[in-house]
């Protein structure tokens, strides 16, 4: 279970604030599949970010009693100048895990062959999304955080995650902020639209959805 | 109760470790990669600078000062002021540069300050020690009449630096203005690191005021180590220990605060 109570988050950035979150009162529970909607800048990743104890809410607190991916997106977990591998040897290494079954693992899942003995920061954005979700895959979380990257991905990438996250750990909880609503539709069981620092949950994800093509 | 809060301690410390382990480690392998000689860099640059600076204080002033060899001297001054002004570059927006690694939440924001001190540690201690084989093989150097005083007083001269580090790194993150005076500040430090005299070539009353240096207090003692008889010393080991607990006691909540306030991209 993940439980948020009252988080609010404000930046604070020269002098000037800018209150994002207020107030966000959010249970998941068990083998939840939850979408976040809202606009760009509402704030969907930022939740993720709390949620994932990248950042701290400002006020608020959040508990949880699963363990919890890192936010697969765009940026973070990686560092660039270092090559794929290097970057699986060390979070087999903060992870506790055997560098063998991770490195078999990934090179199979992301199939970048050669490409992984070269710096992250050369890959393209669905290079980075397979290699963050392959690891992240080989650490077997109990959530999974999705911050929109499952949409870079290929044709392929799609099927793969499908097979992996969706069907083989169909009992994993995720949180999956997403503005593709046909994903959304799809897979997930509630929805939370974020709007104006508020979060507000349904559990009608054909409502939310309607209601968030609307705002 | 007392147990169960003892295990959780002891599993942080077991997880805490060995994220500086990997920490260290992929520190090592973006700064210096593994072409030529690889990790080993860390001690190059503590290595020119003692044995350059040794050679040329030799020149201006003679082989020998108040009896003790000046390469020797210089190199026992420079290599923990290589410790010190590193430690305190390295650890100048610590946070920032590595926010990336913050998405995995076993990572502390103190993980990557500790990382990189220990990183200038073992680079200083590996030079310290290349040098001083060298210059005991080439009787510039006499063997350490008392090991310990002189690890003793490494390992204080060290506590401090990284004391000062985890005060620099938060304040270095909130303040620009903070982070344009670190290298000046790190120049400023020079007459009271202790590195190009000892305090018994001083006058009393410059003696006096020397001594509230942790660093001049350190560094007497590993020189008193170093040399035995053929020095005289004035070092308070409390000095050191008293400064580098109350820089602790303000580094460790300034971290924590920071870290409340880092936005991560």
């Amino acid at each position: 279970m993940i439980i948020c109570r009252n988080v609010s988050k404000e930046y604070r950035h020269a002098g000037q604030r800018k209150q994002v979150l207020q107030g966000v009162n959010l249970t998941v529970n068990r083998g939840d599949r939850i979408a976040l909607l809202g606009r760009n800048g509402a704030g969907k990743s930022t939740l993720i970010k709390l949620i994932g104890g990248v950042e701290m809410p400002t006020s608020g607190r959040i508990e949880h009693s699963m363990s919890i991916s890192w936010p697969l997106g765009f940026a973070g977990g990686f560092q660039g100048s270092l090559t794929g591998y290097d970057n699986a040897r060390f979070i087999a290494r903060i992870y506790q895990r055997q560098y063998a079954d991770i490195r078999a693992f990934v090179e199979d899942f992301t199939e970048l062959g050669a490409q992984l003995r070269m710096p992250v920061k050369t890959y393209s954005s669905g290079m980075r999304a397979r290699l963050a979700f392959a690891l992240s895959l080989a650490i077997e979380f109990d959530c999974y955080l999705i911050d929109e990257i499952i949409l870079v991905g290929d044709q392929n990438f799609h099927r793969k995650c499908r097979a992996e996250l969706f069907e083989k750990r169909a009992d994993r909880t995720m949180i999956l902020a997403s503005h593709d609503t046909g994903t959304v539709r799809e897979l997930c069981n509630r929805a939370v639209i974020i709007d104006q620092g508020q979060a507000v949950a349904y559990d009608d994800v054909d409502f939310a959805v309607d209601t968030y093509t609307a705002l | 109760m007392a147990s169960a809060s003892w295990r959780k301690l002891h599993n942080a410390w077991e997880i805490q470790t060995r994220v500086i382990h990997a920490l260290i480690i992929r520190e090592l392998s973006t700064r210096f990669g593994r072409q030529n000689i690889g990790f080993l860099w860390i001690m190059v640059e503590p290595l020119l600078f003692a044995s350059l600076v040794g050679l040329l204080w030799s020149v201006i002033k003679g082989p020998e000062e108040h009896g003790i060899s000046v390469v020797a001297f210089a190199a026992t001054g420079y290599i923990p002021l290589t410790l010190f002004r590193h430690g305190v570059q390295r650890s100048v927006l610590v946070f920032t540069i590595n926010s990336s690694l913050l998405y995995h939440r076993q990572i502390k924001i103190i993980d990557f300050i500790f990382a990189r001190f220990i990183i200038e540690l073992l680079g200083c201690m590996m030079a310290y020690l290349f040098i001083g084989v060298i210059l005991i093989a080439t009787g510039y150097m006499p063997i350490p009449s008392d090991i310990r005083l002189f690890l003793a007083g490494w390992a204080l001269y060290a506590l401090f630096c990284l004391s000062i580090c985890l005060v620099l790194s938060p304040l270095s993150e909130v303040s620009e203005v903070m982070e344009k005076f670190i290298p000046v500040t790190t120049y400023i430090v020079l007459p009271f690191s202790g590195a190009f005299n000892m305090l018994s070539w001083l006058t009393p009353s410059m003696r006096e005021f020397l001594l509230y240096s942790p660093f001049v207090n350190g560094m007497e003692m590993m020189r008193k180590g170093i040399w035995g008889e053929k020095v005289t010393a004035y070092y308070d080991v409390w000095n050191p220990v008293i400064c580098s607990a109350l820089l602790i006691a303000v580094g460790l909540p300034l971290c924590r605060r920071v870290r409340r306030l880092l936005a991560v991209e």
